[in-house]
Parts: C-alpha cells; sequence; structure tokens
C-alpha cells in the first residue's frame, strides 16, 4: 500500500462541512458558510443570493431556511434541531408557523394583493427571523443584538441622540408615506388604503397581544444575561491579573524561601505593582506617556536589578518630552549608582513638576565619597549625567562626603 | 529614647498579623496598654484606658480609622493618633491627617523608626514621611495651571516658602536633624514648620484639598 489515502477528496482543498460561518458572517453567515464550503468569494454568493431576491423573493426565502437548517460552525445543532430539543420552544415556534399560514391565506382568500408578489416570502422569512431568534444559540443571538444595536437605523431606537432620533423618524415617515402611495396604487383611491391600514393596523396589534410577553420575556432574559456576561468579564479581568501578579509571586517566594533577599525583593516587587494597580490604574497603562510613569519606571528597575529599597516621593505629573528623557536618564544612572556603590539600604528619590521647571533628587545615607578624589570610571559616570542634563541646559549638583551619604541634585528647565 | 517615661501606646488594627508584628518590634521600648480589631471597641476602649499614643490603620471596616478618630477626637485632648497604613491613597492619608492624626507612616517603616516616630509624637510632635511631605506639596501646590487658586484664608490656605522648603528636604528623605543643618536652623525650628503645615492641612478650607484628589491628572 502507498502511502496516500487522500485519492477521493478534492486535492488542493481541503473538504469541510457546509456549516453557517461564524467569522465570515453578516447576518447568519449563510453565504460566509457556503463561501467557505465551496471555495468562492463570499461576495459572489451575496450577489447570487441578493440577484435570487428579485425572483419573488426566493433570495430571501432560500436565505432564511439555510439559516435554520444550517448549524453554525463550532456549535453543535443548527436553530431548528435547538429549536424542536425544547419542547415549550418548539410549541412556541408551531404556533407562530400556523399563525403565518393563517394569514397568507386569510390575506390571498380576501383578495388582498399584500400577499402577491413579495408578501409570502416576506411573512415567511419574518416567521423564519422569529425562529432563529427564539432557536438561535446564546452567543449568536448576543452577536445578532450587537449586530442590531449598531446598524445605522434600527440601533438607534436604543439611542437617545437627537441624531439617531431624527434619522429614525425620517425613515419612518418615508416607509410609511412609500407604502400608502403603493397601497393608493394597487386600489386606486384612499379609501381601499385606508381599510388596508386599518386592517394591517389590527394584524399587527393581534400580533403584539400574541407574542409581546414571549419577546419581552426574551428581551429581559437577554439583558441579564449580558449583564451577568459583563460582570463574568469583569471577574475574569480580575482572576486573571491576581493569577499573573499575586498568584505567581506567592509561588516564588515559596520557593526562594531559603534565600532572604530574593523574597524581599519579590514581596516588595508584587507590592509596588499591586498598589499601581490599585491606586493609580492610569499609569500602568500609560507609564511612557507620563513622567511619573517613567521615574516609576526607575524605581522598579533599581528595585528588582540591585535589591535596594527605593522610596519614591512625586509632586505633580507632566508629559514627558526630549528634556523630560534627558533627565530620566541622568536620573537614572544616579539612582543606579546609588544602589551599586553606596552600600544603603534605601535610595530616595524626589521629583517634583513646578510650571517652569522638573527637579529630581537622589539620596542615599551610605557611605558616600569624596568627590574630588573619585576613580576615572567614575567621573565618567558623573559626567554623563552632567551632560544630559546640561544638553537641554538643566543643572546637577552632587552633594557628597564620606560617611554622609550622597544627593545627586537634577534640575531641568521645562519647554514652552 | 532619652525620655525616662515610656509612652502608653494603644494598637488598633484589624489584621492580627500586623499587630503581632507591630507588638514584637515595639514592646520593648513602649508600654502597649492595650489592642483593638474593630472600630466600635476601639473607641470605647481608647476613651477608658486615654493612652498616649494610638497607631491607628487607615483601612477598617465600619468607617475605617478616620471613624476611631473623629469620635475620640470629640471627647479627648490628650490621646494622639499616628496612621498606619499600606495605602498610597493620597486622598486616605490626607482624610486622616485631617481627621486629626499626628502623623502617617506607612506598615513598612522600619522597628527603631516606628518607636522613633511614637516618641516624638507622644512628644507632642508631627512625624510626617517623605510620602506624605510629597502629598501634602501636591495638596498645597498652585498648579501650572493659569487658573487662581481661590483662597478663603491666606494664611491657612498656602504654605509658606520655608514650610515648602522643609516638606521638599522630608521628600528627599532627609531627618530632621539634617534639615536643620541643610537650612542652618534649629531642629526645635524645623519641628515648628512642620507643625504649622500639620495645622493648616487640618484647618483649611481649600477646595483643593477636598477635590484635589481628582484633579490631579495631566494638564
Amino acid at each position: 500500500m502507498s502511502i496516500t489515502t487522500s485519492s477521493h477528496a478534492v486535492v488542493g482543498t481541503p473538504l469541510r462541512p457546509l456549516r453557517r460561518g461564524r467569522d465570515n458572517c453578516i447576518l447568519g453567515g449563510v453565504c460566509g458558510g457556503f463561501a467557505t464550503r465551496l471555495g468562492i468569494k463570499e461576495r459572489n454568493i451575496r450577489v447570487i443570493f441578493a440577484l435570487l431576491t428579485l425572483v419573488f423573493g426566493l433570495g430571501i426565502v432560500l436565505y432564511m431556511t439555510f439559516w435554520l437548517v444550517l448549524t453554525r460552525s463550532g456549535e453543535e445543532h443548527s436553530i431548528i434541531q435547538q429549536i424542536f430539543m425544547n419542547r415549550r420552544e418548539a410549541q412556541i415556534v408551531l404556533v407562530a408557523f400556523i399563525a403565518t399560514l393563517i394569514l397568507i391565506i386569510t390575506l390571498q382568500t380576501t383578495g388582498t394583493h399584500v400577499s402577491d408578489g413579495f408578501g409570502w416570502p416576506l411573512l415567511l422569512s419574518g416567521f423564519a427571523a422569529f425562529a432563529v431568534w427564539r432557536g438561535a444559540s446564546v452567543d449568536e443571538r448576543l452577536r445578532l443584538t450587537d449586530f442590531f444595536n449598531t446598524a445605522p437605523v434600527i440601533g438607534g431606537a436604543f439611542s437617545k441622540s437627537r441624531k439617531g432620533v431624527v434619522l429614525r423618524v425620517l425613515v419612518g415617515a418615508a416607509l410609511v408615506w412609500f407604502g400608502l402611495d403603493q397601497l393608493n396604487h394597487l386600489g386606486g383611491v384612499w379609501g381601499s388604503a385606508g381599510s388596508a391600514l386599518l386592517g394591517t393596523a389590527v394584524l399587527v396589534g393581534g400580533v403584539l397581544v400574541l407574542f409581546a410577553p414571549w419577546w419581552l420575556q426574551n428581551v429581559r432574559e437577554l439583558t441579564s444575561e449580558r449583564r451577568e456576561r459583563v460582570r463574568a468579564e469583569e471577574r475574569a479581568t480580575m482572576v486573571a491579573h491576581l493569577h499573573d501578579s499575586v498568584l505567581q509571586t506567592l509561588t516564588l517566594i515559596e520557593r526562594a524561601a531559603a534565600n532572604e533577599a530574593d523574597v524581599v525583593r519579590l514581596a516588595r516587587n508584587q507590592e509596588r505593582e499591586l498598589r499601581q494597580w490599585l491606586f493609580s490604574p492610569e499609569t500602568v497603562t500609560s507609564s511612557s506617556t507620563s513622567f511619573v510613569g517613567l521615574v516609576g519606571a526607575i524605581e522598579h528597575d533599581v528595585e528588582n536589578d540591585y535589591g535596594v529599597r527605593v522610596e519614591l516621593v512625586t509632586v505633580g505629573d507632566c508629559v514627558p518630552d526630549e528634556r523630560v528623557a534627558a533627565l530620566i536618564a541622568a536620573g537614572r544612572e544616579a539612582a543606579i549608582n546609588a544602589a551599586k556603590w553606596s552600600q544603603a539600604m534605601s535610595v530616595s528619590i524626589f521629583t517634583e513638576v513646578e510650571p517652569t521647571s522638573i527637579s529630581l533628587f537622589v539620596r542615599d545615607r551610605g557611605v558616600g565619597f569624596d568627590l574630588d578624589a573619585i576613580p576615572a570610571d567614575r567621573q565618567g559616570i558623573a559626567l554623563s549625567i552632567r551632560q544630559r542634563m546640561s544638553q537641554f541646559g538643566g543643572d546637577a549638583f552632587i552633594s557628597t562626603s564620606e560617611g554622609e551619604g550622597t544627593e545627586v541634585q537634577l534640575v531641568m528647565p521645562r519647554s514652552k | 529614647m532619652i525620655d525616662s517615661t515610656r509612652p502608653r501606646v494603644f494598637l488598633v488594627d484589624d489584621h492580627e498579623l500586623i499587630r503581632a508584628g507591630i507588638r514584637a518590634e515595639i514592646a520593648g521600648s513602649v508600654d502597649i496598654v492595650g489592642e483593638a480589631d474593630e472600630v466600635e471597641a476601639a473607641i470605647e476602649i481608647i476613651l477608658e484606658r486615654t493612652p498616649d499614643v494610638v497607631l491607628l490603620d487607615v483601612h477598617m471596616p465600619d468607617g475605617g480609622g478616620q471613624a476611631v478618630l473623629r469620635a475620640v477626637v470629640e471627647q479627648n485632648t490628650t490621646t494622639r493618633f499616628l496612621a498606619l497604613s499600606v495605602s498610597d491613597s493620597s486622598v486616605d492619608v490626607i482624610s486622616v491627617i485631617r481627621a486629626g492624626a499626628r502623623g502617617y507612616v506607612t506598615k513598612n517603616i522600619s522597628g527603631p523608626d516606628l518607636i522613633d516616630a511614637i516618641y516624638r509624637i507622644a512628644a507632642g510632635d508631627v512625624v510626617f514621611s517623605p510620602r506624605l511631605a510629597g502629598f501634602v506639596l501636591d495638596a498645597f501646590s498652585t498648579g501650572s495651571d493659569e487658573q487662581p487658586v481661590v483662597t478663603v484664608d491666606p494664611d491657612l490656605d498656602q504654605l509658606t516658602a520655608r514650610e515648602r522648603q522643609v516638606l521638599r528636604l522630608i521628600a528627599r528623605g532627609y531627618s530632621y536633624k539634617d534639615i536643620a543643618r541643610e537650612l542652618t536652623i534649629s531642629t526645635k525650628t524645623v519641628e515648628s514648620h512642620v507643625s504649622s503645615v500639620l495645622r493648616k492641612l487640618q484647618l483649611s478650607s481649600r477646595y483643593q484639598l477636598s477635590h484635589w484628589a481628582s484633579e490631579r491628572h495631566l494638564n
């Protein structure tokens, strides 16, 4: 036997079951499903359905039928199957179906021409839409409500904006006018239009009386479903955050229990992160768009890399520019120096944003050093701090003496 | 710790572990006269035993440290409060100070520093941690915006240049002694500046103090 067993499959395109599309859908995903199955562009399928619609609305009816019969990709059952799996739903839909049939027949026998042409496909599609609504999975229903809520005209029903209301009124009025005009053409006189209107009104009223409770219940279920979903999502974000941060750190602490320095470092790290998350969530997302966020990054890195506690105090905030970047770079250098050389357990950083300048102080109570006798490589560091500052007209001043600790004072004028 | 009479200290915190930790650190240097883990009990026992210093947790159920402060400050003038918290929320910190606490330190303060702070509070001084100094500077900042600050009482609503200087040095991590040397003034003068800042913080009706937290955005 040879290795190949795929002789019966179409070469090139893998065989896919006919399913309604999930990602490539506009309404029910029928066209998308056919496109995937046949390997044709969705647009072509849509055009075919649209053309079929012109033939006595055949396209719509076909579409709705497929919608009901085809299983949505990723789901177990088609909508029809789902309806018949639930006895109550099945009854409701059956009643609706019979009502639709009676309606069509009555209209036909009473000689009203509404059922001619596009009438019956529309009524049938209306029924199908109702069935879809009853039988669709929660996920699909949510997608549909989202779709209708964002649709330009219908969606306006939920928005209170003046624009939406005006648009809806205009479209509604145009439709009513168009309808009346059509009826007049059919009947010739206002009288027949009037009686047809009355009939329609009675019909709509009857349908409303019949189905309103179900519909309302549905709406209510849906809103509570959605509320629960939002709540669940919030909880999930919270859980995800706690898991990624606190739980991970606790595990790390357990493992590093023997190493005191590691435990302290981990705990501090976690404490800082949690604090930031609790009290200033905006800087978490925008650490690069705020001065305080950038200083916080220095705190984080120094505590992490050198195991030294950083006591950070900030007053005021501003949007960073190149001057701020230079100040931050110099401040980082100073903080790392303090952590590396001072032998102090903690380093204080204080920043203040004032209308005309930004100052940044890095202080330690460590061993200090003799400014005149610093080795060449550290002079280089001092120079790099000074140079960064003077480039934008800022000042750097270092005060230190042996045994007294060190303070680096940086002042940068703000750009206008 | 030259003080011959050890201050009588009362602990209020709803976490057993935290109380145990604090107790272990300070028991050798002060007299702990009681503990409470809830607001109501704390108020009652503090009023009954009138300790010198209450170490007060900011966050507790039923109103937190603020509720204790309000109830006790109404009745009693000799007990002083030091707020102790893990919280860094500036609103919380400023609120307990305005409710009558004489100082604020974070719970990760070292044992000796905490004991030092308790003694200073007991002696009538004010204890500002660097972070609190930062919050206060922020609260009293004239703001970088053009809008002028509406001040009701300029004496209370603004910090003097000297007070600002002192606060900045505290925020930079200077001790009172360092500050005194830096500004060539006496430690007592430093303390009086800080006390005056505390008074302003508690009495000022400045609009910003109540609302500044929400305005603390980037401009």
